[in-house]
Parts: C-alpha cells; structure tokens; sequence
C-alpha cells in the first residue's frame, strides 16, 4: 500500500538547516565558535599526556569523525552500510604501509598529504564495490552486500603476503610516540573537518537533491544515472572520512592487524552513534559520538573484563527503548498490528 | 589414488558441514519470512549451545546426543524468549534498522559472554565413540559425523512436515507471505512470530550439537557461522525449506573442495564472492519463486 | 426495523499526519446489502481497513450490535464475525486452495464448523472443489476471487467485507460475482460492499453511501441513487456503464 512506505529512517539523519531565523542562525555560530575555542585551547590548560580527560576526547573526536561519515552514507543513499570496518582498515593500512615503504618520504606523523591518500584509498574501495552495489541493491540486500565486500576485503588483507603481512599485521615505529598533543590536535581538527563537510555537503545543491531523490525513489528514477553517481560519490566521500580517522587511530595503535582495525567495533561503533545521537540533525552524531566515548573509556578502565558485553547491552535497551525515534512512533500510531 | 580420495573426502565433508549451515540457514529463514528479521545472531547462538553441550558433557557426564533432548526443549524456549522479550516490538515497525541491530546487540553480547565464561580457548567435544570411522571408498566417515548429518535431515524433514500438516505451520507460510492478509484471517501475528523463532532457535540448538560434535569451536566463531548461514540462505533462496537445506550442501562443498584446492582463506573469499553475486543477480536464490 | 448490525460513528482517520476520513457514519442493517461507492482514493479501502481493525482511528466509534470494535486487535475483531476481503484478494498464492480454505476457518468462533463451511464453500464453488490441492497461485482471475470469498465464507462472517471485488475481471466474471454477492445476500449474509463499478453495485445494495475525498457525500437507498443525476453524470456515465 502506498501510505505504508518504508520508513527510511536514515534519510532523516540529516535534514538541510534551511528555515532559519537570522538571529537564531547567529547564536548557532557564536556557540559553534565557542565550542572551538573551548577544545582547541585544552591542552594548555591540561597536561594532554596525563589526563584521562584528554584521551578522551581524543576518543570523541576520532569517534565523530566515523559518526560523520557513516552517516552520509546512510543519509544520502539511503541505505544502511555494514562497510565501515573495510574503509577504517584501508585507512589505516595505507598509512602504515605508506611509512614502511617510504613511498612519500615522510619523516614525521600526521603528514597531511599521508592522511589524503588514506582516504582516497577507501574512496577508491568503495566506488568500486559501489557502482555494483548501489545501482541493484537496496535495504538489507545491500547491507549484506556491503558486509561481504568487507569480508572478502578481510581476505585480500590476510593474504596480502609481506604488503600486509597478514595475521601479525604492520608496525609503526613506536619510538616515535612523543606526546598526545599532536594527537589530540588531528583529531580536533579532523572532527571539524568532517562535520564542516559534512554541513556543507548538506547545504549544496547536490546534497537537497539526493535527499529529495533518497525518499521518494520513483521520482528520481526518471532522472537515472545521475542518480547513481551522486550516491556513490556520497558513498566514497563517507568512505574517505572514514579512512582519514583510520589513518590516524593507525599512528595511535602502531600495530596495524585485521584483529585491531578491522573488527566488528568499527563495523558497529559509527551506527550506534548515531542512532543514539538522534536523527535529523549534524549535531546527533558529535552528541552521540561524546556519549558512547565515554561509555566505552569508563568501561575499558573499571570494568575491563565486562567491558565488551556492555556494547551488545547497551544496542538492546536502545533500540528496544528508543528504537527509531520519531518516525518509529509516528508509524506505530496509525499502522497498529 | 591418494588425490582421489583426498578430493572425495574434502566432499564428504563439505557435505556433512554443509548440511549444518543448511539447518541454521532454515532457521534464519522462517524469522526472516515472518518478521522480515535478519537475525545475525544465529551463529553466536549456535556456538552457544555448542557451548552447553560440552558443559553438560564435561561436567555432567551427558553424552551430548542425550544433551539433544535438553537442549532442544531449552532452544524452543529461548527463541520464544527471544521473540517477546526483544525482537517483538521491532518485528511490527516498517524500519529495518532496529531489529538488525537488537540482532547485532545480542551476537555481541553473546560472544564476549562466552570469551568471558569459557575463555577464547577452542573447545570441543570428544566421547569415548568420537573416532568411529566407516571406511568407503577410500574416505572416512566419521560416526559423529553421520549422525550429524542424520540429525540435520531428520530435523528439515521435521519442520518440513511441521509447515505442511499443521495449521500453524500452515499459518507461518501464510505469515511469511502476507502479514497483513494472514491478520485478516485472525491470525495472531505474535503467536507465528513467536513459533517462527522458537523453531529458528530450536534448529541452532541441533546444529550446535552438531557443531560440538564434530569440530572445535571458540567464541567468536558465531559471526563466520552466521555469514555463512546467510550466504546459504540467500542460495537456497527464501520460503524454501528444502531449498535452503540444499543451499547450505551447495555452500559447504563449495568452502570444503575449495580449501582442499586453494585454501582456506580463499575458499572463504569465493564464497563471499558467490554470495554478492547472488545478491545481485538472483536474489530469490537457486531454488525459491522469483518475486 | 431491523436490528443494526454495524454503526460506524463519527470516524477521523489519519495516516501520519495526512487526515483520510473525516467525520464518516455509515450503517449496515443485518442481512441487508450495503454498498460504499466512490472514486480511487476516496476512503473506502480505508474505512474498511479501519473496521476491520488494521488502522487505529482518531476518533469514533465503531459499534458492532451495539458491542464497541475500536479497543479490540484485528483477530478479536475477526473472531467476532466481521470478516474483510481485501482489495487486490490477497491469497496465500503459495498455499493451496485448500489450505487457503483452512486458514478462512481459522479463528476458534469458525474451527469447530469447519468440515461443515467446507462443504457448503464447495456446494457454492464447484471449481474450488475441483482445484482444491492447486496451488492459489496458478488460478485464473476469477478462479481467485471465488477463492478469496470462499475463504471468507469459511470464517461464518456476521459481516462480509468485500473490497472492490470486481476488479480487474470480464464482463462475464463481473456478471457472475454479483451473481454471488446475491445468492449470499438471500443465504442471509450482511455485506458490506466497496465498488468501483457502481451501476452495478447499486443495483444489489439495499442502502447506499457515496464516499468523496474522505467524506460521506450522500446516502440513501441504491435504487434512489441509481437514478439520481449527479451520481450518473459522475460515477455512471450517460449510458448506465461504469466510468
């Protein structure tokens, strides 16, 4: 029937922050600035290094980036991708592999130019899997489809002899770990980096379009391939955010394995940010982002041995208590069983 | 004849772990025909009772095909459980999303409850008759291994006669069909549900033992399971018993010549690979109705 | 006269946000025929879908021999006799006939009866009997509209539903179900009949509501409205066939 659509829950992650007051847009800046301000200046007033404060928002930081770009995906294509954990691994190992082979003569971390090709990498990964994908599959086919792409992905990376040594993986020198300022810098400005694009990608044109064409599919199909070009471009710009967060949790972790980048955390981590984040707007995922870093920091350290069952916990009470927020209510109102 | 017979048994076994993937993909079967539920847990739950199965054999003594009998009874309680306590609301809202991840939530849960109890040591279950072998052929057929395969058969033909020659049988196909129809006819959607994950969970049980029985298992194994029950589902295709039974014999020949020939990892990756190209291409599967 | 079996008062139903029905009422008498009439989209599947318990109303209420239906669940409603026959039939095209037939009898007011509805669907339907281990799916368009209404009939319906039961069939098969629809109305069957083919359905119906964009537009007798100009002009056409 064709007033019981499926509700696509993801398309209102990210409405366009269009109607708005000139006063109230002003505060909005103000208080963003402020914001800025207050995390940019931490560490000269925290010792980085010793507070536990500080690693953890180094953890939010590089948890919103995820959020962020998760969610343009999910926003723009309307679709859930179960890929995340691929473009995270990509990430990170092309930066390992970029340091060992000396390829772009770097001597220090965080070489910008390094982070780039860390992204563009995943962004290759996923326009490949994402022409295929995109264009036949839809809803759970393509979360799967995404999710077997990542695992065959985990294959290649195994087998990908002395490139990625497999198993034990790549390490990073680290005797080159000197401070956590400098990490504590990317990671801020790799969160404001992402969230401005994603804002802006919001704002443009192309952004309104997509999401018009992700909610109402048949209107957009007399359009064709355009349609398929943006959602695959949307698919590996949240690719390559994904991958620049990688690569820097790889210059964090020295130790570059399937085991430590690529496992189920990464795979699931973004999309409970930002279904606890809440949907509709740019500022759920950066909410939901500092919430669950802060779950996850107490519980590694007071409750390491119960620490990872609190991830499947805390899925269950919030999709059971707070499913799909307002659509799920909205559906469950009129449509009653 | 060496290679022959290597190659023989690399088929024999395929198909006895084939048929296991094929009981666990008819249970993901009737969840996702009735509540359109992918339920990702199914391999962590099957490692689960592989799990029970050696307790009650290590510390009770319980010769895990009399643990069959427990086990089973305690399976159809849990799905039920599993039903009205997690997946029952999410079941009756349009977006997928949540019963995905309340699916994702329990397989997490499950895995690091298992590291933390049994510890992420493989284990497995060995009686006194464990290594029995018939010899045919030139290759080697485990008694434990038969009897898995015998308990595998026995349990699709059980649900197979259940959906045909009882009405709520009857009225679970109609539920994978047309919910809406099936309510217009008194239907309780709940109560199909519910008998839908009862018997989803009850066939984990069975292939758990089986799983106990044969091979070593640790915790985290449930998320390869649960991929390879998908992948055998979406071969056999959907509302089809036999089907997916004959999905997961297909999938398991396939991951067992192709590990003998190239691999294991790579075996793995070409049965990804088929499960994309299914996907994509016949999504209804080799054997169900085009939609 | 006689009794109300059905009182629908006042009804608002909205899908979200979007209002479908505004303040509908509509009577049915027991053993009487009453049709509800209007364009694609008026409300009429709605209304129904509302009665029958899928969709949760606003406000009003619906009355069932005076018994209040809006607090009960679609098997409730189901099992105390009002049974709806979707628009499009919505078989079980998997199932069998008689399995589809079975499940028509599944509530526990119709099980104990079974054997006996089956006979007396057979003695209606004799190619239902014919085709009774046949697949739904592989039956012709009207081979399925007997079965949908065959499947209802099994349920022993105080109140027979039928949505639009004519679509999609010839000339002949259109012929052939008001046939029916009369043969039961005489078996003492209360139906509640949405049409598009309003000629036709004006002509059985005993009493007759005419739906337009959510809302009750007229009401009356059918062969009142049968002559009545406007409906003519708009929903007959000059010479009597349906629009």
């Amino acid at each position: 029937m064709k007033e019981e659509r499926l509700a696509k829950y993801p398309s209102n992650l990210l409405k366009p922050l269009k109607s708005f007051k000139f006063k109230r847009n002003q505060i909005y800046i103000f208080i963003t600035l402020l914001v800025i301000i207050a995390f940019g200046t931490v560490p000269f007033y925290i010792d980085v290094d010793a507070s536990f404060f500080a690693y953890y928002l180094f953890l939010s930081f590089c948890y919103i980036v995820l959020a962020q770009g998760w969610n343009l995906v999910a926003g723009y294509t309307g679709q859930i991708s179960l890929g995340s954990h691929a473009f995270f691994a990509l990430g990170a190992y092309t930066t390992a592999i970029i340091w060992l082979n000396d390829v772009t003569k770097t001597w220090y971390y965080f070489d910008p130019l390094v982070m780039v090709l860390s992204g563009i990498v995943p962004a290759i990964f996923a326009i490949i899997i994402g022409i295929p994908l995109l264009s036949r599959l839809r809803g759970d086919y393509f979360a799967f489809g995404t999710l077997a792409a990542a695992e065959v992905l985990r294959v290649l990376i195994f087998r990908g002899g002395d490139f990625t040594r497999g198993a034990s993986g790549l390490r990073l020198p680290s005797a080159s770990f000197v401070s956590m300022e400098p990490y504590y810098w990317t990671g801020f400005v790799l969160a404001i980096f992402a969230t401005a694009a994603v804002y802006l990608i919001t704002k443009s044109r192309i952004g309104l379009a997509l999401k018009a064409l992700s909610e109402d599919e048949t209107s957009a199909a007399s359009h064709g391939i355009h349609i398929l070009q943006y959602k695959v471009l949307a698919f590996a710009i949240g690719a390559f955010v994904i991958g620049t967060v990688g690569s820097l949790y790889a210059y964090y972790l020295f130790i570059i394995n399937p085991t430590a980048v690529m496992n189920l955390n990464w795979l699931f981590l973004p999309i409970l940010i930002c279904i606890l984040g809440g949907n509709g707007t740019i500022i759920g995922p950066i909410i939901g982002a500092f919430f669950v870093a802060a779950l996850f920091s107490y519980a590694d350290v007071y409750l390491v041995q119960t620490h990872p069952m609190l991830s499947g916990i805390l899925i269950i009470l919030i999709m059971k208590f707070m499913p799909t927020g307002i659509m799920g209510l909205k559906e469950r109102k009129w449509f009653r069983r | 004849m060496g290679d022959l017979g290597l190659i023989a048994q690399a088929f024999v076994n395929g198909i006895f772990f084939g048929t296991t993937y094929g009981i666990a993909a008819i249970g993901l079967s009737l969840i996702f025909g009735t509540m359109r539920i992918v339920f990702i847990a199914q391999g962590a739950v099957i490692v689960l009772f592989a799990y029970l199965c050696y307790w009650l054999f290590t510390l009770l003594g319980i010769d895990p095909y009399l643990s069959l009998i427990p086990i089973t009874l305690f399976s159809l309680l849990l799905g039920a459980a599993f039903y009205y306590g997690l997946f029952k609301e999410a079941a009756a809202l349009k977006d997928r999303i949540g019963s995905l991840l309340i699916a994702v939530g329990v397989m997490f849960f499950l895995e690091n409850f298992m590291t933390v109890v049994w510890s992420p040591n493989p284990r497995g279950v060995v009686t006194s008759y464990a290594f029995y072998a018939f010899s045919l052929f030139g290759t080697n057929l485990t008694l434990t291994r038969l009897i898995g395969l015998l308990l595998a058969v026995l349990a699709t033909f059980g649900v197979f006669i259940f959906l045909r020659r009882t009405l709520i049988g009857t009225a679970v196909r109609a539920t994978s069909e047309d919910v809406e129809a099936s309510t217009l006819m008194g239907i309780s959607p709940n109560r199909v549900n519910a008998v839908a994950f009862a018997i989803g969970i009850g066939l984990a049980g069975i292939a758990g033992v089986n799983l106990a029985t044969t091979y070593s298992f640790d915790p985290v194994y449930g998320f390869t399971f649960a991929l390879m029950a998908l992948i055998a589902l979406a071969l056999g295709g959907l509302g089809n018993v036999i089907g997916a039974l004959l999905g997961g014999i297909i999938l398991g020949l396939l991951q067992s010549l192709g590990s003998y020939l190239i691999g294991t990892m790579w075996a793995d990756a070409i049965c990804f690979g088929l499960f994309l190209l299914v996907l994509t291409f016949r999504p209804q599967g080799l054997f169900g109705r085009p939609t | 006269m006689a009794n109300q079996l059905l009182e629908v008062k006042g009804l608002d139903v909205f899908y979200g946000d979007a209002q479908a029905l505004w303040d509908v009422s509509i009577h049915v008498e027991e053993e009487a025929i009453v049709a509800l009439v209007g364009a694609n989209g008026a409300g009429k599947t709605t209304l129904l879908k509302t009665i029958s318990g899928l969709i949760l109303p606003r406000r009003g209420e619906i009355l069932l021999s005076g018994e209040s239906l809006t607090d009960l669940s679609p098997q409730e409603i189901v099992d105390r006799g009002i049974i709806h026959v979707p628009e499009g039939r919505r078989l079980f095209s998997d199932l069998t006939v008689l399995e589809n037939l079975k499940l028509g009898a599944y509530v526990p007011r119709a099980r104990p009866f079974f054997a006996e509805s089956l006979e007396r669907v057979f003695s209606l339907f004799p190619l239902l009997k014919n085709r009774k281990d046949q697949k739904a799916g592989s039956l012709s368009g009207g081979e399925q509209q007997m079965l949908a209404i065959g499947r209802a009939m099994m349920a022993q319906p105080k109140l027979l539903m039928l949505d639009e039961p004519s679509l999609g069939l010839g000339p002949i098969l259109v012929k052939t179900i008001f046939e029916l629809i009369s043969t039961l109305h005489k078996q003492k069957t209360t139906i509640l009949l949405v049409e598009q083919n309003v000629n036709q359905a004006l002509k059985i119906a005993q009493q007759a509501y005419v739906l337009k964009t959510g809302k009750i537009l007229m009401s009356g007798r059918g062969e009142e409205l049968l002559v009545n100009e406007e409906i003519r002009k708009t929903y007959i056409g000059e010479r009597g066939i349906k629009r």
